[in-house]
């Protein structure tokens, strides 16, 4: 079991009102998973998948990583934890503007203080890989779309993580590009890599190994 | 990781490029200014630092107060040192100097009279760090008749040949000075800087013991161990033993009885505070000193201007938080630690700042002659290379990096990386608070200075129009016309004829800039109790109507008066002294004719409407005048034409072959130069506003773009439900204009108290007009308001449908 997530409610106050953005999720991933979390605007997508990240705190509940108790970890170990394990892809890419292709996927792996042998030869790998070679020195303006998501994926992966959060990676992108990540997706996952995405796309959807649905913060 | 810090840095500043510049120009125009400021300071507290005995020297200097005058001279009695030296083994040595002026001096075929000269005891090389490049200092100036010069001086006159043992001319003192030392030219940071130093051996009146008469500038060196303190306590007990006697001898009255109404004592004043801390006569200074309230002025401003810079950074740094919270959260997801972002902005901050100094050092480079102009200063840019200066300035870089550049770094990297993903931008609402409390504080400053600008206009051009009691303008004087010897008078009669004249005086009193002066001490009758110091004018009978003087009462001394008529014309200020009236004409007057208690009487034949014979820092003093002849030519000119005139009495004075070339000088100019530091301290100031209001604009200009971007989409939805472009202009600058205005609040009373106590100096000043504020307000107000007004007139005339289509 990769992480699992019990009873996890999430509220905000409005207007002397609780509004529930997530409530009592019952939720696992295996290593290996390819999830999809779909649902309509408003559902709480995005929510779920940042407190899976770590990145937003819940109110009640208990989620366990690779059997750490997330809901008892102070704010500078869960953040250890997602900088080791979880790589993040976004729908508006976020790569850095100042950085060319090439230190935009150095850049994690600077934060693990890794040597410069290693990074130089990780980055080249992944360049390869990725077929970018040529681009390396390109500043993201210079980039489609398509390339630049593109390069957001590397980056999420350089570090090896165990699990990737995608949110609606090919929002931005035409159906062609958006295909292609998609399929850049789908043999990660095959090579071992657990994935979870949130999608408006019943085409993207399918990649997946199953289906979460979310309905106003409830799982359908 | 360090690299790519740097690297980022380097391309955000590129990026940012409107931004970055503001920041660089005003952090280099503080840096600059600070710089500038902080060589100004270090030279005004370097003087007199150069002697090695610099701690242990003391000037003896005369306080007191006698028949309600108060008196402060830098000058002592003669016989002070020595008495000194042999009754206190604490005074190691004690010298003299006696300032001589300019005399005129001649070698051969070169006669100067640009020079200045003092007589100087034989140990004052003993005492005074002066290096000798010829000549022995023990013994240069043992011997009567014997002088010391600067190698400048030496060169003037004999050219490459050796000075020693040549003999200098002094003609009008019909004296012979043997050069016996080659000292360096003094250091510009010293109280003194004469050319020539003789021996005060045989001087006459150099070593009599007397009193009650002061003239020399007297130097103890004291024991380093020694309290000075001490030694000052018990000076009192050396003027009742010495003092006192002759006291009694000039004046009547024994010591204690003398002492019950009157005050007179000595001071030990450090030689290091004399250039900062002096107070005294100005007749009594050997130069015009500097002044701590000018050194903490300057002082003040240089911290004023590098804080408003430096804020101007933080302001534009928080306020471009908005665009980098992307940065901030994208890191903050991949791994990076909020350390690790305080350090890449820190980064960011010293790339600037280093910058910002290279500039500031480019820009003194240049302007430092600039200031040294205004100023009258002679500061060297080499002073900053040298590595102590050096140290400090690159330890100030990183106290000023760390001081502009920590609160943004804290600011950004405390984003929570979860507003990026939520694709939020920051609501910097947050910090605007203490942006405005900052804008406030630049402008408080601004406007500050500009009342202070105003202030000090105001007083110079109330010096400058002031009623003097006398006429300045088309007024040339002839100093040297004592060179024409008994032909004086004859020039004079010749020169009255040219139709350019509206008269000609010979006297060598002249109420503003270097004069003769002649001191006494005067009495109603015989009520020598009531005796009072005065200035004393030896003025014919062409003075009062020449100078365009106003008589009171009674009459003008007149051709018909015979020599021996004892006549005198008082001022006011005299008069009001001895309780005269308009009807007092006739009374006798005593008057002090030298220290041993002679006494001349004088009939009163007129009183004179006070003039202003001193700076408008001090009140008129006591003057009589008495009808007895003096060198020297005042001429005054009916017409435009002065150039024809200055020609005329120049061919004239050629004609009488003097073998001098003419040389004249114009009383106006004479006057103004009076008031040269305040004219250059009012100069400079105009110069530090000017500065200051361009620095605190240019971070308000990089604020009004940032609010406007920030506010593009509101200004475009506002533009389509109908606002007008003025509406949304109002919109924009209203926040900002409001702060200005609050910052009027602190700067106007402030304003008001500093300037009153700057003007506190002046014994005649303006009261500050209401008008200023208004004045210095719409200044402030004006340029504050066309900083953000043509930002917010693109702002507003934009096409709403580009705000609207990013959506």
């Amino acid at each position: 079991m990769l992480l699992q997530l019990n009873n996890i409610s999430k509220w905000v106050h409005s207007g002397g009102q609780k509004v529930f953005l997530l409530k009592d999720i019952n939720f696992w991933v295996h290593e290996g998973d390819f999830i999809t979390i779909m649902g309509p605007s408003g559902s709480g997508k995005s929510t779920l998948l940042n407190v899976i990240g770590m990145l937003d705190d819940f109110n009640e509940g208990a989620y366990t990583f690779l059997e750490e108790p997330v809901h008892q970890l102070k704010e500078k170990h869960r953040a250890n934890l997602y900088k080791q394990y979880i790589g993040f892809v976004f729908q508006a890419y976020h790569l850095i503007d100042e950085l060319t292709v090439r230190e935009n996927l150095e850049m994690p792996l600077l934060y693990k203080k890794q040597s410069a042998s290693e990074r130089k030869a990780l980055v080249a790998d992944t360049l390869d890989r990725f077929n970018i070679v040529g681009k390396k020195d390109l500043f993201p303006a210079q980039l489609s779309g398509g390339q630049q998501q593109l390069v957001g994926v590397a980056r999420a992966l350089i570090a090896s993580p165990k699990l990737i959060l995608a949110d609606e990676p090919t929002g931005n992108l035409n159906s062609k590009q958006g295909e292609e990540i998609m399929e850049i997706f789908k043999e990660l996952n095959s090579q071992g890599v657990t994935i979870i995405q949130v999608t408006h796309s019943e085409k993207n959807a399918a990649y997946g190994s199953r289906i979460i649905k979310l309905l106003d913060g409830r799982i359908e | 990781m360090f690299t790519n810090h740097i690297k980022i840095a380097w391309r955000t500043l590129l990026k940012y490029k409107a931004l970055f510049t503001i920041n660089i120009i005003g952090l280099a125009i503080g840096i600059a200014t600070a710089l500038i400021i902080f060589l100004f300071v270090a030279d005004e507290l370097s003087y007199d630092r150069y002697h090695k005995n610099a701690d242990h020297i003391a000037r003896v200097v005369l306080k007191g107060k006698i028949n309600g005058e108060v008196i402060k001279e830098a000058v002592t009695p003669g016989p002070v040192g020595n008495t000194l030296q042999e009754e206190f083994p604490e005074v190691l040595k004690a010298t003299r100097i006696q300032q001589q002026g300019s005399p005129q001096i001649t070698y051969q075929n070169n006669t100067f009279r640009d020079h200045t000269f003092a007589y100087v005891d034989a140990n004052f090389f003993d005492v005074f760090t002066l290096a000798f490049i010829k000549g022995d200092s023990k013994t240069a100036l043992t011997e009567p008749n014997t002088i010391v010069i600067t190698q400048e001086l030496a060169s003037k006159y004999f050219g490459n040949e050796d000075a020693l043992g040549k003999i200098l001319d002094f003609k009008e003192w019909k004296q012979q000075f043997k050069v016996t030392g080659v000292i360096n030219n003094v250091p510009d940071n010293s109280h003194f800087h004469f050319d020539a130093f003789g021996s005060m051996e045989g001087v006459a009146g150099a070593k009599e013991p007397r009193w009650i008469e002061s003239g020399y500038h007297t130097y103890v060196l004291l024991d380093p161990r020694a309290d000075p303190k001490k030694t000052e306590r018990k000076l009192p007990n050396i003027v009742k033993k010495y003092m006192g006697p002759q006291i009694q001898k000039a004046m009547g009255v024994t010591y204690e009885e003398f002492t019950k109404d009157n005050e007179v004592g000595l001071f030990l004043q450090p030689l290091t505070d004399i250039h900062l801390y002096s107070d005294f006569a100005d007749v009594s200074n050997i130069e015009p000193g500097g002044d701590i309230k000018t050194v903490y002025i300057f002082s003040a401003i240089a911290i004023f201007i590098l804080l408003i810079a430096c804020i101007n950074f933080m302001n534009l740094s928080t306020a471009a938080a908005s665009k980098r919270t992307k940065e901030v959260g994208v890191k903050k997801v991949l791994g990076s630690s909020r350390s690790e972002l305080i350090r890449q902005f820190l980064t960011e901050s010293f790339i600037a700042t280093a910058i910002a100094m290279l500039l500031a050092l480019v820009i003194v480079i240049i302007t430092l002659p600039l200031f040294n102009n205004v100023s009258g200063k002679t500061l060297q840019t080499a002073y900053i290379l040298n590595p102590e200066v050096l140290f400090y300035f690159l330890i100030s870089g990183i106290f000023i990096s760390l001081l502009a550049g920590s609160y943004p770094a804290f600011f950004l990297s405390s984003f929570k990386p979860i507003i990026v993903l939520k694709n939020k931008f920051i609501n910097t609402g947050k910090t605007k608070g203490l942006r405005s409390g900052l804008v406030v504080f630049q402008f408080i400053i601004s406007a500050g200075l500009i009342i202070a600008t105003l202030v000090v206009d105001q007083q110079m051009t109330f010096i400058m129009d002031k009623d003097i009691g006398y006429e300045k303008d088309q007024m040339l004087v002839l100093r040297d016309s004592w060179m024409l010897g008994t032909n004086e008078k004859v020039f004079k009669e010749q020169l009255s004829k040219d139709p350019r004249v509206f008269g000609v005086t010979m006297s060598g009193h002249i109420p503003a800039g270097p004069t003769n002066t002649h001191m006494s001490s005067f009495y109603l009758g015989q009520d020598s109790d009531g005796i009072r110091r005065t200035i004393v004018y030896e003025i014919d009978d062409q003075y009062i109507p020449t100078m365009g003087m106003q008589l009171v009462a009674g009459k003008n001394f007149s051709k018909d008066f015979g020599p021996e008529a004892n006549h005198i014309i008082i001022n006011e200020t005299a008069a009001g002294i001895l309780g005269f009236t308009n009807n007092s004409i006739g009374e006798t007057i005593t008057l002090m004719i030298n220290n041993e208690g002679g006494t001349r009487k004088y009939t009163l034949t007129g009183i004179i409407k006070d003039f202003h014979f001193k700076s408008l820092h001090q009140v008129i003093d006591p003057l009589v005048m008495l009808h007895t002849p003096s060198s020297g030519l005042i001429v005054r000119a009916k017409t435009g034409d002065m150039a024809g005139l200055i020609a005329n009495a120049e061919n004239l004075w050629n004609s009488f072959n003097t073998g001098e070339p003419f040389s004249y000088g114009l009383l106006d100019e004479l006057y103004n130069q009076t008031y040269l530091k305040e004219q250059k301290m009012g100069t400079i100031l105009n110069i530090f506003a000017l500065l200051t209001i361009f620095v605190a604009c240019l971070g308000l200009f990089g604020l009004i773009t940032f609010t406007a971007e920030q506010r593009f989409k509101e200004i475009g939805i506002r533009k389509v439900l109908g606002s007008t472009v003025p509406q949304i202009i109002a919109m924009l600058s209203v926040d900002f204009m409001k702060l200005v205005g609050i910052s009027f609040l602190v700067a106007f009373p402030l304003g008001f108290y500093l300037m009153n106590a700057w003007l506190e100096d002046f014994a005649y000043r303006i009261e500050i007009p209401w008008w200023i504020f208004i004045v210095a307000g719409s200044i402030t107000m004006g340029i504050a308001f066309m900083t953000i007004g043509w930002k917010s007139f693109r702002a507003a005339s934009m096409n709403p449908v580009n705000s609207l289509r990013t959506e």
